[in-house]
């Protein structure tokens, strides 16, 4: 299963990582190899006598995935459609959870017919622990409810809590929810840098936010794992250095899924370790490296935005209304460059929560000079009532042309471009190649990032005239500007102080039952919305980004 | 090599570019601009013994640039000059005996050589195009078609041939004609395309044609749309002559096929966002009240007599306008290297600039 040679980095892949998550993925391969669907109640820290029925088939199981997939990926990478697969496995999987809980507290009538659907499966006959023997068997779709209801019997506290717990991942987004994103430090693995570790977090802060940033933060960080690194005896720099650097991948991952620029620039990165003739020494293949990583970040990167920020800026003329989304740099810089030309031109910023990246872009760019307009995207169509143009900025361009970004980016473009005026307004793509990637997104829901919804709920409450006092400021100082408030009312500051503190209705949403936030990070533009991509190799078609990704990975 | 020098500098001042230039369009009414720009520049080569690669593509640099101002629509001149620079530096980078390190005169001798053989290729390439492009027109179908374009017309000419292929195609043509009226030049100059006309009826085609105003009128009776272009962006727009982006925009409201014809060195890296993006300034649309038409109408009549200063002053329409017509519109262009989709274009850029 462990396979070192495969390049890509997947974040369940760790192997340090939870028992949880480790035996949460052979189940779905299971689920995928025999296209059964498994109760959830069985996979996790569970009882121990089904676990351990289920090792057998486990192992089988995972062999039988590895032996299949020939191109050593089969066990680190879900493909878009087994990742689909697996969701729906875990959908039928929980409804039939479900059902059972319905049938198990109802009449005994419903269980038997359940029983009666198994196709040539006697379900009756099986005892209460048959069934998980049934899931090395392979047979019996429709067996399930029946198994799950022999089960549940010992379990029912447990899987009453679990089902609380799994309510608040909203469905049809259930693949995308991995592990929890790290919280400290504590636990990452002893090989991890310090440089690394502090990257990871400032990457799950946003500190280090945008596919560039990110990019370029994790290629400084690795030269100096690079510089830090001595090959231990009996091993060869280029062999060693390819799995120390693993673990950090393995870490940086934890904090944050990576992203399509990271990949890139990691896979790269890896591959000139792997090229490094053994016989060359370590100072040297070191320096080589260190020097592969500044040429791959001013080549890709530096010099690749500027390129890009001259020929977009070309494409700004007097007179322009630019609406742009959210905070690019490489849309900072394009704008910025096209001011220092001497264009007259004004620029609408379209910002979204919880992020709100569009802020810091309109006060550089109000700094810098320029006209800037500010709204939110619930303002999309006042704002794109007068643009002549759209800049985007790209965390990736897929191979069928669609741009994955920010989510609320789509919204930007279809807006433009479906605008009640008629007059088609054109959306310009700034991306470098370095974010092209060979997959291919046909929706938003298979392949995504899901942050922490609790970002949803925190909002700082804008300051109230009509309102109560702040009940922070109502109970501590009283003698600095409590003067005519307090003593105007105190008692219903008293009374309103839990609802205010929580701050919003939101916050113990995790209680509230029927209630499930969603907080995902990316969206996909369809490739007849986007009219151009500008990358550092020339003006492009979307149809052209699978050729020049080709082109620009084989250079 | 040094002593070359002042002749050289002597030598290429008479050369006049855009005389050479303008003078292989006018001599030869076959040639495209692209190779005419081609033809120039090679020329201009011959003329200039110029000693070094740096010297070369400087010379080559400084004649496109101001060959590209002192025509009023360089966009497809510059397929041609931008092919032709792009060709020189690779055969330059190329390593061996005509790279940097070889004898300059041989590689000099290698480019003009090359570039001739270039140049009737790219002649030729009409007749591949025509090859391609036949099985596009069906017996019995009605095909419409605009403007002068010269691939077009051999591509008609050649399926109405009885020697093209195993038999003539029997089929019809729509062929619009733009009004000449707004050409204060020669008013009574025949419209573009009328030679087309002459040809095909001359070989039994039947050919109707109507102004451009009836074209949505006579759509429903026609087939297929088959339009030329002056040069293919790289989206897979094409820039043609004014009138081909309405005959798009219909054809696509009335689900007929619109063809495009053009030589795949017409392909050029202009990207335009729109109908106003193209790097070309037209005065199309040209706000005028009374009073600006009266004071015109006036300088008009007191520079009558100074002959040269008249022309275009006061032309409603002109006739060397050109507009663009989105990749969407386009059903497939029909090039020497193959039927493409829109989308392909930029690929073959690609392929000829990396």
């Amino acid at each position: 299963m462990a396979n070192t040679a495969d390049p890509t980095l997947n974040p369940v892949s760790a192997p340090p990582a939870a028992p949880e998550s480790a035996s949460k993925k052979t189940n779905a391969q299971m689920e995928q190899s025999q296209s059964q669907p498994q109760p959830q109640g069985q996979k996790a820290p569970k009882p121990a006598k089904p676990a351990k029925q289920q090792q057998p088939a486990k192992d089988k199981n995972a062999a039988a995935a590895a032996a299949a997939s020939a191109d050593g990926a089969g066990s680190d990478k879900l493909s878009p459609a087994e990742l689909k697969k697996k969701a729906k496995a875990e959908k039928a999987a929980r409804r039939a959870r479900e059902r059972a809980d319905r049938e198990q507290t109802g009449a005994g009538g419903g269980g038997a017919a359940a029983s009666g659907q198994g196709p040539g499966t006697p379900a009756g006959k099986k005892g209460p622990d048959a069934g998980a023997a049934a899931a090395a068997s392979g047979k019996g779709q429709k067996g399930i409810p029946r198994r799950g209801s022999a089960q549940t019997v010992p379990q029912n506290g447990a899987a009453e809590a679990k089902k609380k717990q799994e309510d608040k991942k909203v469905a049809v987004f259930g693949h995308l929810y991995g592990q929890q994103r790290r919280t400290t430090v504590a636990g990452a693995g002893k090989e991890v840098h310090p440089a690394v570790l502090a990257l990871g977090l400032q990457m799950r802060d946003y500190v280090v936010c945008g596919s560039s940033a990110r990019c370029v933060a994790t290629l400084l960080a690795f030269k100096r794992v690079i510089e830090a690194y001595t090959t231990p005896m009996g091993t060869s720099l280029s062999r060693h250095l390819t799995t120390h650097l693993s673990h950090q991948i393995t870490y940086l991952s934890t904090c944050r899924p990576l992203s399509i620029s990271q990949g890139n620039a990691i896979r790269a990165l890896k591959l000139a370790i792997s090229s490094i003739d053994p016989s060359v020494p370590e100072a040297q293949a070191k320096s080589t490296l260190c020097e592969f990583i500044d040429t791959f970040i001013s080549e890709k990167i530096t010099v690749a935005d500027q390129v890009i920020a001259g020929s977009a800026a070309q494409k700004i003329k007097d007179g322009d209304v630019v609406v742009t989304f959210a905070g690019s740099s490489i849309v900072k810089q394009t704008l910025l460059t096209a001011f220092k030309q001497g264009k007259k031109f004004r620029v609408s910023i379209i910002d979204s929560r919880p992020l709100f990246e569009g802020k810091n872009l309109a006060r550089t760019l109000a700094n810098a000079g320029l006209e800037v307009q500010y709204s939110l995207i619930n303002g999309i169509s006042h704002a794109i009532k007068d643009a002549t143009k759209v800049f985007l900025g790209a965390h990736a361009m897929t191979s069928n042309g669609r741009l994955y970004s920010r989510v609320g980016t789509a919204l930007v473009a279809m807006s433009a471009k479906e605008r009640a005026g008629g007059v088609e307004i054109p959306v310009i793509v700034c991306c470098e190649t370095v974010k092209f990637t060979d997959r291919v997104a046909l929706d938003s829901i298979v392949v995504n990032e899901i942050a922490d919804a609790d970002e949803l709920v925190v909002t700082e409450a804008p300051h109230q005239l009509t309102d109560l006092p702040d009940p922070a400021a109502a109970a501590q100082p009283e003698p600095k500007k409590g003067g005519k408030t307090a003593a105007s009312n105190p008692s219903p500051a008293e009374s309103n102080t839990a609802s205010k503190k929580d701050g919003s209705p939101l916050t113990d949403w995790r209680d509230t039952p029927n209630l499930q936030l969603l907080n995902i990070m990316y969206d996909v533009t369809p490739a007849e919305y986007v009219d151009m991509v500008v990358t550092e190799m020339g003006s492009l078609p979307p149809s052209a980004v699978p050729i020049v990704h080709r082109m620009s990975t084989n250079l | 090599m040094a002593t070359a020098d002042p002749r050289t500098s002597k030598a290429s001042e008479p050369f006049d570019i855009v005389a050479t230039y303008n003078d292989l369009l006018r001599s030869d009414p076959d040639l495209t601009m692209p190779i005419a720009a081609i033809e120039a520049l090679v020329l201009l080569l011959t003329h200039s013994p110029s000693s070094t690669i740096s010297e070369t593509l400087d010379l080559l640099e400084k004649s496109t640039a101001h060959l590209k101002k002192s025509i009023p629509n360089p966009i497809g001149l510059s397929a041609g000059t931008d092919l032709f620079q792009r060709y020189l530096i690779t055969t330059l980078q190329r390593p061996g005996q005509l790279g940097p390190a070889g004898d300059f005169n041989a590689i000099r001798a290698h480019l003009l050589s090359n570039s001739r053989l270039f140049i009737r290729r790219a002649k030729e390439s009409r007749d591949k195009i025509a090859a391609f492009g036949r099985g596009f027109v069906r017996d019995g179908s009605t095909v419409l078609t605009n403007g002068g374009s010269r691939v077009v017309a051999s591509l008609l000419q050649q399926a109405a041939d009885e020697k093209g292929g195993p038999s003539a195609v029997r089929f019809n043509v729509i062929y619009v004609l733009s009004s000449p009226k707004g050409d204060i030049e020669s008013p009574t100059a025949e419209p573009e395309g009328m030679e087309t006309v002459r040809a095909l009826r001359a070989k039994g085609v039947p050919v109707a044609t109507i102004p451009e105003s009836a074209v949505a009128y006579s759509l429903g009776k026609a087939d297929v749309v088959i339009v030329g272009a002056e040069g293919v962006v790289e989206n897979g727009g094409i820039v043609s002559r004014m009138g081909t982006y309405q005959i798009g925009l219909l054809a696509k409201a009335m689900g007929k096929p619109f063809y495009v014809v053009a030589e795949s060195h017409k392909f050029v890296r202009v990207y335009p966002l729109g109908q106003y993006d193209l790097p070309i300034e037209q005065h199309v649309i040209d706000f005028k009240t009374q009073e600006e038409v009266d004071t015109a109408k006036q300088q008009q009549s007191n520079s009558a007599n100074s002959p040269g200063t008249t022309q275009g002053l006061n032309s409603e329409f002109h006739p060397d306008a050109v507009d663009f017509t989105p990749p969407h519109l386009i059903s497939a262009l029909i090039t020497d290297s193959g039927v493409l989709t829109p989308s392909a274009v930029s690929e073959e850029l690609i392929k000829i600039w990396f």
